[in-house]
Formats: structure tokens, C-alpha cells, sequence
């Protein structure tokens, strides 16, 4: 058994087979540091039990359509939620789950407009009238 | 809130993302996003190979690794534009030398393409996997031959409808031995023999081959073998499908073809005949594509055949089907999506078959997913094109070719106005139309009204004035491609949309009424765009500015005048004044 502590000091018991998941976590333990409490510094208890959870059904469940749709209603959650996870998945290294939340991400964006994708996600342009129109042209002209 | 991914998240997000509008957006959002989606993107489509330059290209995408490009304008199917005119992608491939030596992809199409360009290719790329060269010249077997030598990961080489200086069939033995990677082979614009025995080798050595597309002279005795090997193919284009009626053989490739579960597409059948047809029955159940528009073979062949293919999608075939023909393809496969019926005596004065407006008709009526079609024939009329036009307001693709130019409607003699106006009209999913016929203005402002989701438009002998050009130009708003010939559209209509033209790709006008001052004005007027003048008579500026220009092809480009037009090709910019003095 393993146990991780989240940033707020909530502490996680699992098995070695689920804590490998975790590339970051593996990495550790292959250090030396799992006699001890694992410090997850960058991700809060909330956040770790879900990750958790994932990565749990990904080693019991091996039925690809089975996963499939846990997976889906896995990541219903809302947009703060879903930036957590990315957030997690990157630090802990964990393949399977990034795919996952990347992919929605992605599946957000598809098929919008530029305008529309700044709004989702709350991002200031930064270009000039004349450098976005001259992408823009580009795109447009060159590229489509 | 806002949320700030950190750039390797990003490109991992951005890993899900291919379309090229969904790249285009993204590159657009920010500063940041910008810079992960260049340095990310993968693969770049060029539909105007002059649009843009090699340089622009390797600058803003550092590590491509697909490319596809498009040179010559559509036009040049029908031969309107002169030898010479350019589109050769040399440039292209010796700029992508030095900037992408991991390039995989490359996808060519109406492309001039060297024998120096293919060695160059084949030397310089070391994980080369995909060549297409669709309507490309240019280029003889020697390139080939180094393509196949040299290219150790070659997954697919496709030469569709190319013309290639054929000079043997031996370039087929350069694939090395250890080549066991192909997975697609379209040789079927060859003129000569390839090695039977390099051939079956090859194929028999490519465990995932799935598309092999053969050419004529591959004889129908050596087809068993080379399935008894492929077993597992997807896409098959025969060669010439003609042999003595020998019981062994037929039963050889009855055989043959029933142990190949996998066949969804055949093509080839040059020369075929009849007797050898039901070889092929035992898989026409699983196919969903036909190309049988090399098969000279009469209807009550035709539909034999074709009655045995229920899931039928896509059929190619040559008028010889006729009426009747179409008839009992409406009646047994109706998942028909496409269909293209071609002439067989094209330059013929008097109609060889019955095949007439009615077929069409038949199809449209039978068929509830036809959404693609491309017809050749002889007559037409109002009643049967506003038929069409409510039984398949689902239409995408309309292409109608009546041989004659300037054709009515054979029973009530009027202009076929009415009867295109109802496709615009109740086909609003529209991309693509080619008209023919006797049209007036009014077919122009039925297309500008209604024609909205429409995006390549070819005309020809249509028209009376230039309110049907500024119909057009005005009206259809997701306008990308115009060709049109022998219309008398001009100045007015041309000047009056100038702004438009930057909306489009390219706008092609031959023998219209297009004056050489009105290109200067326009060229000078617009210069984001190429105006080019394509005129073989020697330089416009030795004529009057009112005298009309041959040919015209303008399209917007990021890169500029081009550099490499030959000397009947002119552009109008603002110092075109000066160089051409």
C-alpha cells in the first residue's frame, strides 16, 4: 500500500498497481519514497480522489467499451473541475487520464470560432488589429 | 477565470485537433496559442499552390510532415490552359529538403512534376511514405524507378490519372526486396507492361496491401495470381478484362475473387467482356464502389452486373447503361450516393445510345441518399431538372454536361433557366454545380439568390449580359471557385466585384468579354490579387486596351506576383506598367 497526502493534507491509502498509473508516482517510489507518506504537493484532495478513482477502474476494468463509458460520464464535470484534472494528470504523468481530458478539451474547441474559443476559456487576445488580420489572411488565402 | 494551460498540455490538446479550419482557429486565439499550434501542425493543404510560397510555408510551420498542393486551374482538364503555364512543384521540393527532412506526405494535384524532382524526393526524405500525384506530368518511369528504389518506408504510391512518360515497365523491379510495407498501388495510367514476376513478388511481399489499382496492360490470366496473393485487398482495379472464353480460366478467377472477402471498390475492366463478367459475382454483394466507365459493354450487361451489387454507393459508368440501365440501378441500390455517367461518343453528331434525361430522372426517384452526381448527355428538359430538384433536395454535387452548347429544353424550346433555378432552390446543401444549356441572366440570378451554400461554379456558353457575372458574384456568398467560358461577361461586372474576388480562390474567364484595360484597372485596383493574363497572341500592350484577353485567371495570394510565368502569361499589378515597357 501506498499513501499520498494532497496539498490540503488529505491523505489517500492505495495499491502499489494503482499508484504506478501515476508515472510521477512511480517515479518516486523507484526512489526510495514510499515508506513514507507521498507529498502531492500540486493537486488538492478533491482533485487526487478523483484521479484516483480513475486510475483505480482503469486497472480493475480491462473491457475497452466498459471503460469507455466510465470514462465519459467520468469527465462530466464542470470547466474548473476539468482544468483541475488536466492540471493533475500533467503533474502526477498520468497518460490515460491527460488523453481523456485533453480530448475534451479539444472536443470544446473543434468546430468554433476564435472568438468563441477566447470566451470558453477566458483568454485575452493579445494581437494587434493588423497582426490577427494578417494570420488571419494567411489562414484563409494559404491554408484552407 | 482564466485558464492559462501550460504549453506541453497545450499541444497535447491541440494533438486532438486536425481539421485544417480548427487549426486555422486556434492559431488566432493568442499570442501563445499561436506559437504551440505552428510549431504542432503536422499538415498543411495548399489549394492554390501560387497562393502562397515554399518560403512562407517552412517559415510559420517548421515541422510539417504532410503537404498537398494543387497548381493548375480545373480548366486545365479540358486542355484551356497552355503548355507551359507553370505549376511545377520543384521549388516546393527543394525548400522542403532543407526544412523538412521528416516529411512523409505529399500530395500533388495538376502538378508539374520531374523526374528531378521525384529523385530528389526519393533521396532527401527519409521516412517518405505517401505519394500522390493525381492529373500531375511531367515526369517519366526513371522517377519512378527512383521512388521505388529508394524509399525504404513507402506505405503509398498513387498516380492517378497522371500522365507519365512511360518509358518501360522495369521500374517496378527498383522496390528492393525488403519493400514490404505497401499498402497502396495505383499504376493504372501506365501504358506499358510492368514485370509480371516483380508484381506478384511485390504484392505477395506487402501483407497490408489494400488498394492495388493495375493498368491496362496487365492481362487478365496473371489476375488470379496476384489475388491468390492479395487476398486481403479493399480497393482492386483490374487491367484489361478480355481473354478467349476458357472455362480454366474463369473458374481460376471465379475462384480467386471469391476467396477476396475484403473487395469494396473495382475499377479497370478495360475491354471487357461479357463472358468473364459473373467472375466476379461472388463478392458483388460486399461492394460499394464501381468504376466501369472503361467498360465498353452494353446495357443488358451493365445491369446484370449492377443488379448484383445492393450496397452499391458510388457507380462510374459510360452511357452505354442507357435509360433502362439506370432504371434498374434506381430499382436495387438504394444506398446509391453517387453517380457519374460519362459519354462514349462525346464528339459523335447523332446520339449511339438511349440514354436521356429520363435516366436521370429514374435515379432521382429511386435513389434517396443520391447526393453527387456528374451526367453527360445529349438532351434535357425544365420538367426533368425541377423533378430532380424535389426528388433530391439533399443534393451536394450537380453536374450536368449537355454536349451540344447553348441546348434548350428539346420539348418546349425555352432556356433551361427554370429548370437549374429549381436545383438552386431546393437543394440549399449546394457546394457544387457545372451548368450547361441555354441559360439567360435570369438562371444568374435565380443561382445569386438562392445558391448560398455554393462554392464551385463552372459555366459555359451561358449568359446574355454582364448582370449575370454580378448575379453571381453578388449573390453567392460562400463562393470559392468560378470558371467560366465563352460567356459574354466583362468589365463591368468584373470592376463592379472587385472586393469579392478576394473572398474567392480564383475566378478563371476564357473567351468572355473581358478587356485588357479593365485587367490593368483591376490588377492595379486590387493588389492582393494576381491578375494574370493568359495570351498567346504576343503582348497585350501592342494591342488596344479594349481589346478583349483570351484567357484570365485571378486568385489572392499571400506571396505576391509569382516569379516563373512564361511569356504568355502577364500579370496586372501596379508595376506591371514598367516591366512590361
Amino acid at each position: 500500500m501506498i499513501t499520498l497526502r494532497s496539498s490540503d493534507g488529505e491523505t489517500f491509502d492505495i495499491d502499489e498497481v494503482v499508484a504506478v498509473e501515476m508515472q510521477t508516482i512511480k517515479h518516486m517510489m523507484e526512489d526510495g519514497c514510499a515508506e513514507s507518506v507521498i507529498p502531492v504537493l500540486n493537486v488538492t484532495g478533491k482533485i487526487l480522489a478523483k484521479v484516483i478513482d480513475f486510475c483505480k477502474k482503469h486497472v480493475e476494468s480491462a473491457k475497452a467499451e466498459e471503460l469507455k463509458a466510465w470514462d465519459a460520464n467520468f469527465i462530466k464535470v464542470n470547466q474548473a473541475t476539468l482544468y483541475d484534472l488536466i492540471m493533475a494528470a500533467n503533474y502526477l504523468d498520468c497518460k490515460s487520464l491527460l488523453d481523456l481530458t485533453c480530448q475534451t478539451v479539444a472536443d470544446m474547441i473543434k468546430g468554433k470560432s476564435p472568438e468563441e474559443i477566447r470566451g470558453i476559456f477566458n483568454i485575452k487576445n493579445d494581437f494587434t488589429p493588423e497582426e490577427e488580420e494578417e494570420i488571419r489572411r494567411a489562414n484563409q488565402w494559404a491554408f484552407e | 477565470m482564466a485558464y492559462s494551460f501550460p504549453e506541453e498540455v497545450l499541444e497535447h490538446v491541440f494533438s486532438f485537433i486536425h481539421t485544417d479550419k480548427d487549426r486555422n482557429a486556434i492559431s488566432v486565439v493568442c499570442k501563445s496559442w499561436y506559437e504551440v499550434e505552428r510549431w504542432s501542425r503536422r499538415r498543411v493543404f495548399v489549394g492554390n499552390c501560387y497562393a502562397v510560397s515554399p518560403g512562407i510555408v517552412i517559415r510559420r510551420f517548421p515541422e510539417l510532415r504532410s503537404v498537398a498542393l494543387k497548381g493548375k486551374p480545373h480548366f486545365a482538364d479540358f486542355n484551356l490552359v497552355p503548355e507551359g503555364w507553370g505549376g511545377n512543384v520543384f521549388p516546393w521540393i527543394a525548400t522542403m529538403t532543407r526544412a523538412y527532412p521528416m516529411l512523409e506526405e505529399l500530395r500533388l494535384k495538376r502538378m508539374v512534376v520531374t523526374d528531378e524532382s521525384l529523385e530528389l524526393i526519393s533521396r532527401s526524405f527519409k521516412n517518405f511514405k505517401v505519394l500522390v500525384l493525381f492529373s500531375c506530368e511531367g515526369f517519366s518511369t526513371d522517377g519512378l524507378a527512383a521512388i521505388a528504389a529508394n524509399c525504404r518506408n513507402l506505405r503509398e504510391l498513387d498516380l492517378r490519372e497522371s500522365e507519365v512518360d512511360d518509358l518501360s515497365g522495369h521500374w517496378l523491379t527498383h522496390f528492393p526486396d525488403s519493400c514490404t510495407s505497401l499498402v497502396s498501388l495505383n499504376i493504372s495510367c501506365l501504358g506499358s507492361e510492368v514485370s509480371f514476376s516483380a508484381l506478384e513478388r511485390l504484392v505477395g511481399r506487402c501483407p497490408n496491401l489494400r488498394t492495388l489499382r493495375l493498368n491496362r496492360a496487365v492481362p487478365l490470366e496473371r489476375l488470379p495470381n496476384l489475388l491468390h496473393r492479395a487476398p486481403q485487398l479493399v480497393e482492386l482495379g483490374t487491367g484489361a478484362y478480355t481473354a478467349e472464353p476458357r472455362p480454366e480460366v474463369f473458374s481460376s478467377l471465379e475462384g480467386a475473387f471469391a476467396n477476396c472477402k475484403e473487395l469494396k471498390s473495382l475499377s479497370g475492366f478495360w475491354d471487357v467482356v461479357p463472358d468473364y463478367l459473373p467472375s466476379i459475382y461472388s463478392i458483388c454483394s460486399g461492394i460499394t464502389s464501381l468504376n466501369l466507365s472503361y467498360a465498353t459493354i452494353q446495357s443488358p450487361d451493365l445491369v446484370k452486373l449492377v443488379t448484383q451489387c445492393p450496397n452499391l454507393q458510388r457507380l462510374w459508368v459510360l452511357d452505354y447503361i442507357e435509360d433502362s440501365g439506370l432504371e434498374a440501378l434506381a430499382a436495387h441500390c438504394k444506398d446509391l450516393q453517387e453517380l457519374r455517367v460519362f459519354p462514349s461518343e462525346p464528339y459523335g453528331a447523332e446520339p449511339n445510345v438511349a440514354l436521356t434525361e429520363q435516366g436521370l430522372v429514374s435515379v432521382s426517384e429511386g435513389c434517396p441518399k443520391l447526393h453527387s452526381v456528374l451526367y453527360f448527355c445529349r438532351q434535357m428538359t425544365n420538367a426533368a431538372l425541377v423533378s430532380i430538384a424535389k426528388n433530391r433536395p439533399n443534393m451536394t454535387r450537380f453536374r450536368l454536361c449537355i454536349l451540344e452548347p447553348e441546348t434548350p429544353d428539346y420539348q418546349t424550346m425555352e432556356p433551361l433557366d427554370v429548370g437549374f433555378g429549381a436545383i438552386v432552390e431546393h437543394c440549399k446543401e449546394l457546394r457544387r454545380l457545372s451548368l450547361s444549356g441555354l441559360l439567360t441572366d435570369r438562371m444568374f440570378d435565380y443561382i445569386g439568390t438562392h445558391a448560398k451554400k455554393l462554392e464551385m461554379l463552372s459555366v459555359a456558353f451561358a449568359g446574355d449580359s454582364d448582370l449575370g457575372l454580378h448575379h453571381v458574384l453578388s449573390g453567392c456568398e460562400s463562393l470559392r471557385k468560378l470558371e467560366i467560358r465563352d460567356c459574354p461577361w466583362g468589365d463591368k461586372a468584373l470592376l463592379a466585384n472587385a472586393a469579392k474576388l478576394e473572398t474567392m480562390r480564383s475566378l478563371w474567364m476564357s473567351s468572355c468579354s473581358v478587356s485588357y484595360g479593365a485587367c490593368k484597372l483591376l490588377g492595379q485596383k486590387m493588389p492582393r490579387l494576381n491578375v494574370e493574363v493568359i495570351d498567346e497572341r504576343g503582348p497585350p500592350d501592342s494591342r488596344p486596351e479594349s481589346c478583349l484577353v483570351e484567357k484570365l485567371y485571378i486568385y489572392r495570394s499571400v506571396a505576391g506576383p509569382r516569379l516563373d510565368m512564361p511569356s504568355f502569361v502577364r500579370t496586372m499589378d501596379e508595376d506591371s506598367e514598367l516591366r512590361l515597357s
